[in-house]
Parts: C-alpha cells; sequence; structure tokens
C-alpha cells in the first residue's frame, strides 16, 4: 500500500560531489562536513549534535551520471511518455546540464560536441532517452502516430521573466489559457526533432543567463531557469485522430536566492532595506499570519513567486515531481550544505491539496 | 580636533561612503553585485583610522567630547557592520555592531545617540535571524522597543540622525526631519518584531504588530498608497479568520479609501506604463476579492448560528439572537473604541463612511442577508472585470465559485423553496459552462473542484423538488420528470469527479490518496442514495436502481474493510451503507416476488 502512496510524492535525491572542488570550497581545508551513512541517509557533522538527513536517495562521491540518471529522472521521461506532465528540479547543480566533473568552474556550458562525453549529466541524457523513448513508439506505431516536440526556455529573476532563446526580450508576462494551462506570453518556441538539437537550444540560451560572483562565491546563478519539452502525440486510427500531450520541466533553481522563494523560506527576518523606503514585505508576513486560519474562506492578495504559479501542476496533483540536490561536503560550505538539506527536505512536504469543497449539510438524512 | 579643512574631508568621505553603498550599488553590474559596497568598506575604514589617530592624543577630553568620539566611532562601526553583512560576511558585521553598541552602552538615552542605538539593535536583530537564531534575534528587538519608549517618556525630543554625526554645522536636519528618521527607525523595529512573533508562532501578538506598523506608516507618511491598502486587505482576512468582523471591515474601508487616494494622485514619475495601469487594476480588483470574502464569512458565520440540526434555519435561535443584537447595539461604541483605528480625523471619517455600506454584525433573516449578498455581488462583478477567463483561468473561476457560494449561503435565508430552487439554478448556470471548457490535465484540483460542486448542487436541487412534490396531493408527471433529470445530472457530476481520479489507463485506485478519500467516498454514497431516488413504475428498471444503488453502497463498506484507516473519515456514511447493505437484498427480493406475481 504504502508504494502507491509514494509514487506520487515527490522523489528527493541528494548527491555528495567530491571535495575540494566547487565555488568557495576549494582553499586548503579538506575537512568533511559530513558522511554518507548508506544509500538513503546522510549525517551533518553539526554542532553540538550531528544530524541524521533521510531522503529517497544518497548518492556518494563515487556515482555515476549514468546512475544518477536511471535512479531519478528515467522514470520521469516514461511518464511524460504516458502522458503526465513531469518535472525535474536541481539544486546547486550549476552544472546538471552539463558534465559535473569537467566544467565545474566555468561559467558556461562546454561546447556542443562534449554532448557525448560520458561525463555528460542528466539534462543532456534525459534528450536521448526521450527522443530514444519518442522513436521507440514511432517504429512500434508504423504511419499511424506522429510526435511534434517544442521547447522554450525562460528565466526567472527577481520575479521578472526573461526568454534565454530571444536575448532582445524583457520583461514577459506570465497568464492562463483555459485549455492550455499557464504560459509565458511571448515566449519563443523551437520545434525539435532530436536530442541533439534540444541540446544546442539549450547551450544557446544558457549563455545568457545572468551569473554572479561575491567575493564568498566565485559563482552562483542568481536566477531559476525553467527548460520546457511540450510532447504532443497525434494517432490517427479508423478516423478518429486522438491528440495527446504532456509537458517534461527541466529547472536550474537558485543558488544564493533560493531562501526568497515562497513555501522555502527558513526563520530568516525580511529587512526593510534601507531606511527610508517602505516596509514592502509586510504583505508577506501578514500573509503568512491568515495562512494559519483553517478552513475559513479568504483570499490573499499576494500571489506566490512566478516560479511556483509556472510550475504549480508539478507540485502535486496529476504530475511526477523529482528534485536532485548536490551538496559539497567540504567544512567550509556547511552553511549552503545544510541550507540545500533542510530545503530538500521540506521540499517533499510540498504538495497542492486537492481540497474538494465538500458540504454535507442536510444530505444525510 | 582636527582642522577644519582636514575635518571636512573626513565628512566627504563619509558621505560618498553613504552614497556608494545606498547609490551606486543599486548599478553594480550583475557578475560584481558587491563592487560599490566594498568600495564604502575602504572609505569607513580609512576614516576610523584617521579618527582614531587623530584624538588618540587627547583622551583625557570632558564628558561631552568623550561622548562626541564616542557617537562618531560608533556611526563608522555601525555601517561598518551594516556594510559587512549586506555582503554576506556575517562574523565581521556581528563584531562592529556589537562595539558600536558597546560604544554607546553609556550614552544610550542621550539624543545623539538613542537613533544610532536602535538602528544597531534592529541590525543586530536581523543579523541574528539570517543565524537562524530568532530568540536572540528577539531579545535585540525588544531591548529596542523598551528603550524607545523610555526615551520618549523621559526625553522626547527629536534625536540627532546618525549621519548628521559627519555633518557640518549647516548641514544639519530640522526637528520634523529628525523626528521622522526617528520614528521610521522604530517603526522597523516593530515590523522586526511582528516577523519575529510570527516566526514564533505567537500569531495574534505579530497581527497586533502588523496592525501597528502599518498604522505608523500611516501617521509619519512612510508608505506606497496602493501597497499599503494591499498590506491592510490583506490584514482583514487575518481578522476574518478570528470572525473579528469590525476590525477586518475596518483594515477593508482603509485600504479602499487609501488605494482610491492613490488612483487619484498624479504618479511619481511621470512614465506610467501600460503595465503600471494594469498593475492597479489588479491591485484593485484583489481588494474587491478581500471583500467578498469578508461577504461570504460574515453570512456564513451568520448561517453557522441559525441552522437547525438538520441544516434549516431556526426560527427561535432566530428570535433569540435578535433580541441579544439589540442588546449588543448599546455596547458597541465602546467595543469600537477598544480596536486600533486607522489615520487622522479626515481619512478617520473617510474610513468610517466606507464602512456604513455593509454591517460588521451577523445578518439574521433574509433581508439583512440580502443586502450583504448584494455588497458581495457588487465587488464580484469588479473583480471580474480585472480577472477575465481570458489569461487569469483559476483568479476568474475562484471568483466565481465565490458568487456561487453567496447564492448558496443566501438560499440557506429564503423561505420558499421555488425561489430558493431558482438561486442554486443561477449556480449551476454560472459554473457548469466553465466547467465543460476547463482542462483537467493542467486545472484538475479546480476542476475537481467544480465537478463537486455541480453535483451538490443539483443534489440539492432534487431534495427541494422532492420537498416540493410532497406538499402537493399527488406527484404529477412533470414534477417527477424535474427529480428524475435532476438527480441523473447529480450522478453524471459524481461520475465525473469519480473519472478524474483513475489514472491515464483508466484504472481506479486501490488505495485513494488521503485528500480525496473523503470526497470520493461522499460521491459514491451520494450516488447510492441518488439511484435510490430515482421514481420509475417500471418494475424492472426500479430493480436495476437497487441493484445498483447496492454496489455503490458495497463499495463503501468493502473499501473501509480493506482500509480500516479510512472509516475515520467516513463514519456516518459508512454507518448508513452498512444498514442499506443489510437492508436493500431483502427489498429487492420482495419487489421480485411481487413482478413475478404480475407475470
Amino acid at each position: 500500500d504504502c508504494c502507491i502512496a509514494e509514487g506520487d510524492a515527490i522523489k528527493v535525491y541528494v548527491r555528495v560531489r567530491p571535495p575540494s572542488r566547487g565555488p568557495g570550497c576549494d582553499d586548503g581545508d579538506q575537512s568533511l562536513c559530513l558522511s554518507v551513512l548508506s544509500s538513503n541517509t546522510l549525517r551533518l557533522h553539526s554542532k553540538p549534535e550531528p544530524k541524521i538527513f533521510t531522503f529517497d536517495h544518497v548518492a556518494d562521491v563515487e556515482t555515476t551520471q549514468e546512475s544518477v540518471f536511471s535512479s531519478v529522472a528515467k522514470s520521469i521521461v516514461e511518464s511524460c511518455m504516458s502522458g503526465y506532465n513531469g518535472t525535474i528540479f536541481c539544486l546547486n547543480l550549476l552544472n546538471i546540464y552539463f558534465s559535473l566533473y569537467t566544467n565545474e568552474s566555468s561559467l558556461g556550458p562546454p561546447d556542443s560536441d562534449n554532448f557525448t562525453h560520458n561525463l555528460r549529466g542528466v539534462i543532456p541524457r534525459s534528450f536521448e532517452y526521450l527522443f530514444f523513448l519518442i522513436e521507440r513508439e514511432k517504429e512500434k506505431a508504423g504511419t499511424g502516430k506522429s510526435f511534434l516536440c517544442k521547447c522554450s526556455f525562460i528565466e526567472i529573476y527577481n520575479e521578472h521573466i526573461f526568454d534565454l532563446l530571444d536575448s532582445a526580450s524583457a520583461g514577459l508576462l506570465l497568464r492562463e489559457h483555459i485549455k492550455k494551462g499557464v504560459f509565458v506570453v511571448g515566449a519563443v518556441e523551437q520545434v525539435l526533432t532530436s536530442a541533439a538539437e534540444a541540446y544546442q537550444v539549450l547551450t544557446m540560451g544558457w549563455r545568457n543567463r545572468r551569473v554572479a560572483s561575491t567575493s564568498m562565491n566565485r559563482e552562483s546563478s542568481r536566477s531559476h531557469a525553467v527548460f520546457t519539452i511540450t510532447v504532443e502525440s497525434m494517432e490517427k486510427s479508423n478516423e478518429i485522430v486522438n491528440i495527446r500531450s504532456s509537458l517534461l520541466n527541466l529547472v536550474d533553481l537558485a543558488g544564493s536566492e533560493r531562501q526568497k522563494d515562497t513555501h522555502t523560506e527558513g526563520v530568516r527576518l525580511k529587512e526593510a532595506g534601507n531606511i527610508n523606503r517602505s516596509l514592502s514585505c509586510l504583505g508577506q508576513v501578514i500573509t503568512a499570519l491568515v495562512d494559519v486560519g483553517n478552513g475559513k474562506q479568504r483570499h490573499i492578495c499576494y500571489r506566490d513567486s512566478k516560479l511556483t504559479f509556472l510550475l504549480r501542476d508539478s507540485l502535486g496533483g496529476n504530475a511526477k515531481t523529482c528534485i536532485i540536490a548536490n551538496v559539497h561536503p567540504g567544512s567550509r560550505c556547511f552553511g549552503e550544505t545544510l541550507s540545500t538539506l533542510n530545503f530538500a527536505q521540506r521540499a517533499k512536504l510540498i504538495k497542492n491539496k486537492a481540497i474538494v469543497n465538500e458540504d454535507t449539510q442536510g444530505n444525510v438524512s | 580636533m582636527a582642522t577644519p579643512t582636514g575635518w571636512a574631508s573626513l565628512c566627504d568621505k563619509f558621505r560618498s561612503s553613504l552614497s556608494l553603498s545606498t547609490v551606486e550599488s543599486k548599478k553594480d553590474p550583475e557578475n560584481e553585485p558587491y563592487r560599490s559596497k566594498y568600495s564604502a568598506r575602504e572609505l569607513l575604514e580609512e576614516i576610523r583610522q584617521l579618527l582614531g589617530s587623530e584624538e588618540a592624543g587627547e583622551a583625557e577630553g570632558d564628558e561631552a567630547a568623550a561622548r562626541l568620539r564616542a557617537a562618531r566611532l560608533a556611526v563608522l562601526e555601525y555601517e561598518l557592520g551594516v556594510n559587512h553583512t549586506d555582503t554576506q560576511e556575517r562574523s565581521a558585521g556581528e563584531e562592529h555592531l556589537v562595539k558600536c553598541i558597546e560604544l554607546l552602552q553609556r550614552h544610550r538615552l542621550s539624543r545623539d545617540c538613542v537613533c544610532l542605538y536602535i538602528q544597531a539593535q534592529n541590525s543586530l536583530g536581523i543579523l541574528w535571524s539570517e543565524r537562524d537564531d530568532i530568540k536572540t534575534a528577539q531579545t535585540y528587538l525588544e531591548s529596542a522597543e523598551v528603550l524607545y519608549n523610555q526615551y520618549m517618556k523621559e526625553n522626547g525630543n527629536p534625536p540627532l540622525d546618525p549621519n548628521e554625526h559627519f555633518m557640518a554645522e549647516e548641514e544639519r536636519l530640522t526637528d520634523q526631519e529628525r523626528s521622522k528618521r526617528f520614528e521610521k527607525a522604530y517603526t522597523h523595529t516593530l515590523y522586526y518584531l511582528a516577523q519575529v512573533y510570527q516566526h514564533l508562532e505567537m500569531i495574534e501578538k505579530a497581527a497586533q504588530y502588523c496592525h501597528t506598523t502599518l498604522k505608523r506608516q500611516l501617521e509619519y507618511s512612510g508608505y506606497y498608497p496602493v501597497e499599503w491598502a494591499l498590506n491592510a486587505a490583506t490584514l482583514s482576512q487575518y481578522y476574518l479568520t478570528k470572525q473579528c468582523f469590525m476590525e477586518s471591515r475596518h483594515c477593508l474601508a482603509a485600504a479602499s479609501v487609501i488605494f482610491s487616494q492613490a488612483g487619484q494622485a498624479p504618479s511619481a514619475e511621470d512614465n506610467e506604463t501600460e503595465q503600471d495601469q494594469q498593475d492597479l487594476c489588479q491591485r484593485k480588483a484583489e481588494i474587491a476579492r478581500c471583500w467578498i470574502k469578508y461577504c461570504l464569512n460574515i453570512v456564513q458565520g451568520a448561517r453557522k448560528l441559525l441552522e437547525d440540526n438538520i441544516g434549516e434555519l431556526d426560527p427561535d435561535r432566530q428570535s433569540e439572537l435578535k433580541a441579544q443584537r439589540k442588546k449588543e447595539e448599546d455596547e458597541k461604541e465602546r467595543g469600537r473604541k477598544k480596536a486600533v483605528l486607522f489615520g487622522t480625523s479626515d481619512l478617520c471619517d473617510s474610513i468610517l463612511a466606507m464602512e456604513e455600506k455593509v454591517s460588521c454584525v451577523f445578518p439574521l433573516d433574509f433581508q439583512e442577508a440580502r443586502e450583504v449578498f448584494l455588497v458581495g455581488q457588487n465587488y464580484v462583478n469588479e473583480a471580474k472585470d480585472f480577472f477575465q477567463v481570458d489569461g487569469y483561468v483559476t483568479d476568474h473561476i475562484e471568483i466565481v465559485q465565490d458568487h456561487s457560494a453567496l447564492f448558496k449561503v443566501l438560499a440557506f435565508f429564503e423561505e420558499d423553496y421555488e425561489r430558493r430552487c431558482r438561486m442554486h439554478k443561477r449556480r449551476v448556470d454560472m459554473l457548469e459552462p466553465i466547467c465543460a471548457d476547463l482542462n483537467p490535465q493542467y486545472y484538475l484540483l479546480i476542476s475537481r473542484q467544480l465537478q463537486f460542486e455541480l453535483a451538490d448542487t443539483y443534489y440539492e436541487m432534487m431534495d427541494l423538488k422532492v420537498a416540493i412534490g410532497n406538499r402537493l396531493e399527488e406527484l404529477d408527471s412533470h414534477t417527477i420528470k424535474k427529480i428524475n433529470s435532476l438527480a441523473q445530472l447529480a450522478i453524471k457530476f459524481y461520475e465525473l469527479f469519480l473519472d478524474s481520479l483513475r489514472n491515464p489507463d483508466k484504472v481506479f485506485p486501490e488505495k485513494l490518496e488521503e485528500d480525496v478519500l473523503r470526497p470520493a467516498m461522499v460521491a459514491k454514497f451520494h450516488i447510492a442514495r441518488l439511484y435510490g431516488k430515482l421514481i420509475t413504475s417500471d418494475g424492472k428498471k426500479q430493480l436495476e436502481n437497487m441493484q445498483t444503488s447496492l454496489e455503490y453502497y458495497t463499495f463503501l463498506v468493502d473499501y473501509c474493510e480493506k482500509h480500516p484507516d479510512a472509516v475515520q473519515a467516513i463514519e456516518t456514511e459508512l454507518e448508513l451503507s452498512r444498514e442499506m447493505v443489510g437492508l436493500l437484498p431483502t427489498r429487492m427480493e420482495r419487489l421480485r416476488v411481487k413482478l413475478s406475481s404480475f407475470t
């Protein structure tokens, strides 16, 4: 029974990356702040008490890219083919799209010929697998079935939406369509015919992202990036046309900005900023108070963040979702690691509650 | 003291550092976000060194000179502390801020130090919250609160702004400006405390601090009208969940009044774009939605008070409550004074005028309920103007759902069954077309809600028609047809809801998810009952209906046998189902016998 229920929960996969690599963590200090206990637990050497975290899967530094892909992302791609919308969230994986080992300190992706490299990341593997499944379907069904794949690539930075496939555009809007769901008005959609093409589009868009460096972090992504593939299939049998479509979202969550997201807030206070400016976050504080209200009808004036709005379907309902989080084991990264683990743990609880207003008044009589 | 020119250049440096960290830093390139902050830090350290070395010689100064020197150094420590925290170097930031406080400790109640002291405590509060130590943050902030009150009681003169310590005499601020800045610093203390209490789950206290923060923003005109209005409207929703209708209405009225002022005022920058206009319209619609919820809650609350055990209006309770209300009316004035009111006289008058448009006590009869309903319906139309289905699907449907809920609760107060039925028909008319258009692949949740609500509405209409029919001598064919078709429609929508639980291969889940368990079971149960209510003169058909009914009752019983944890959620329904599973076969058998004896 529990397995059936678990099928719909968000799966969280934590990966420990090799020490002495990665931004801000590569100077001398080799002591570690965590150890992997088993395939689903790890211990963080926090003081005074060490803390044990449990996830769906914990991968140590030896894990290969292939194994990350097949234990977590593969099933999401598969359910996308059977009509579910799927989402893969990546945390602290600036290089999830690409190799984890070879390009850690470079801001951009490697050249597109690296696509075939056997250290390539989860995303290119997902592309390959998706197109492999499509080809297989086509062969099985013969001429009766055809597929159309389109993709878009957008960035959410400071609650503004930018089209990474059209660097000239700025400030796009999110809207809803009664048949097609949430969409970004005016976002470029590109038709894809192969995995290599998908990788090319991704590489191109990636160069338009916003990245920042501080004296603490040599590089950190400041924005969320969402790469969306729409898979549409059309099947003709006996004059009846059957159209099915689903989405695959590949989301790269921002590092330093992540805490600002709705639902993921720690206990920190929101600052007023400059003494002469207004307290623009007061609304969020009040919103939190209202949310506690149980079962009463109320309206909250403040929207969820753009990211949650865009991916609302991915957080429950009829979508399959997984999270891949990457942590660095070095002691110097303790703070970042702790916040990543906390985030990943909270994420497991995120779910759209399917509240059906049910009122039995006078009905059972 | 330094030479006049030396001092002037020091002040210049200080001013540049301020402008670097507050103005320039906003223009820093994205790949070097702290460039200006780092330059500002260098300048501050330079000033501190100059100040330190120059005055080291004259250590034996008088009390006033010592205080001045301490204050100046404290300003630098404060700025350095904030600078380090801003650039993610917390430990260094803390050191500077603590040093600032130590320097000021003895003079914290003096006019030249109190403001800086409060600001430093605010910053330490923030810093500790970033370390996830909310208790320590609380200590700093509460001590800032105490200091403010003590200063205002003992002294009360507008204190110096920290930056004035590095200004020439002729640049000093006016008392009015000083007081404005001081009050703002304290408003921030309250704002942070509101958050502290929220995190500590002291919800009521947090709300009170939010309320006070809003009030102070109005008093010291430190607010953007639109933002303020939205905050007040949101706070009204907090009061709603606590059933404090008077406070809720006051917040909403204030929100509407302040918002309308924002619309009139010429925009600050004259480059108002279409996007800004759109935003403004959206905010207006958001406030309207808060009003809708207000109207809905107050009528629903009244219904809860007035209904008897089968959900009908209880006339005894009604007259009892009416008498009670008359008594309370006299005490109303006193209650009003206790609430925290927004604004000074002029503003307050507009807000009170706004409040008069809708009651803040429970409506007790149809007439009163209708008045609230009409106000709510006006806001529904206002909100729908902006949230059109094209582009705002979810918001639009939520508003329609509220409209439907308003009708539903108004129907409770209606005594005439025919008219009551027509109100439910209005609900169907608004919900059914949207439900048909909506794509459940992207709006699964909302689509289920609509299906369920439509099913329930048809169910309710059928019940009303049965009640109307029961008053007749004999059921006429028209009424029978009506009852049957309403029952069929109810079944159709319950089935649609149940179908939405199936997986892509159309298989119904073995085990239902916790959040759909109860509605799914209720749907099965209602379908069972509906088949029992279908009226037919055809005996065979009747037997078929009973058979179907039995199957649905059996589903409930079997499911609970397999999953005992489900029992708790549907106890009453389960009990009745068990009973029916026991009774129906006998009844069916009797019917079969009767049917065969006729052939």
